[in-house]
């Protein structure tokens, strides 16, 4: 059944409240958990689908488009290989080029190095607006 | 076994797209690829170590081969920036060491063997090049 529900504030039984804002704006509107090497995705919500464009750099697909392409990505990588980096480099594209965002598109790059970029094993994506 | 969506990018390599299954294969290709891209079952992509040529792959048809001599240019870039950071590791090593000196005699002894073992240090080993002399 569809329906509304507007309140200002939301309120648990022991009196605990928070406003509504906190919930609309604090909450993910998309994330994703997937194996760098070979694109395998673990869990997902609001991601139709992962596109492993070279080693190391994909671009993340939003199943619903977003209001608008000013929101935060936030992302980890890590491996199990002990000498892998972790960093990630969020809209960026090929190579090492920023990658405009859109509203159901955004592009990330998992480097090794300057000019070099790896697949790592827990690639973790999440996105707020 | 799963299906996957692929096409050929604008690097003139692979790109596959992987869905999540939120939404029909269909629709993501529809929403999430160009034009041209096709849907195949990843078990018909290169597998084991081809798998690892991953930058290397080329789409003919329906079908994703791997080009080996792309394959070998790229290993050997990597090799090559490898060998590069321990040629420079070396070199901060043997500065290292020469700050490190106590005495003036070993300063000079020490300075002396470093600048040796500086100027015959490559930075740069090109395996390109000796893989495919002239």
């Amino acid at each position: 059944m569809a329906g509304t529900i507007v309140a200002d504030t939301l309120q648990d039984g022991a009196g605990n409240s928070t406003a509504m804002d906190n919930a609309i704006y604090g909450s993910a509107k998309a994330w994703v958990n997937f194996n760098g090497s070979g694109g395998t995705i673990r869990a997902s919500y609001n991601v139709s689908s992962i596109t492993v464009s070279a080693t190391g750099q994909f671009l993340v697909n939003l199943t619903n488009a977003l209001s608008d392409a000013n929101y935060a990505v936030i992302a980890s990588a890590s491996s199990t290989a002990s000498n892998a980096a972790g960093g990630v480099n969020i809209m960026t594209g090929t190579p090492w080029s920023v990658l405009t965002p859109t509203t159901t598109q955004f592009g990330i790059v998992t480097p090794i190095s300057t000019t070099t970029a790896t697949a790592l094993t827990y690639t973790c994506v999440a996105v707020f607006r | 076994m799963s299906q996957v969506i692929i096409y050929q990018n604008s690097n003139g390599n692979v790109s596959v797209c992987v869905p999540t299954g939120e939404l029909p294969i269909n629709e993501v290709l529809a929403k999430d690829a160009p034009a041209g891209a096709i849907i195949v079952d990843d078990s018909t992509l290169p597998q084991g170590a081809d798998a690892q040529f991953f930058d290397a792959w080329k789409l003919n048809g329906s079908t994703v081969t791997v080009d080996f001599p792309t394959a070998q240019a790229h290993k050997l870039r990597d090799f090559n920036a490898a060998a590069v950071q321990v040629a420079q590791k070396r070199q901060l090593n043997t500065l290292a060491g020469i700050e490190n000196t106590p005495s003036d005699a070993d300063f000079t002894a020490n300075l002396t063997a470093g600048r040796t073992a500086i100027a015959s240090a490559k930075t740069t080993i090109d395996l390109v090049a000796i893989a495919n002399p002239a």
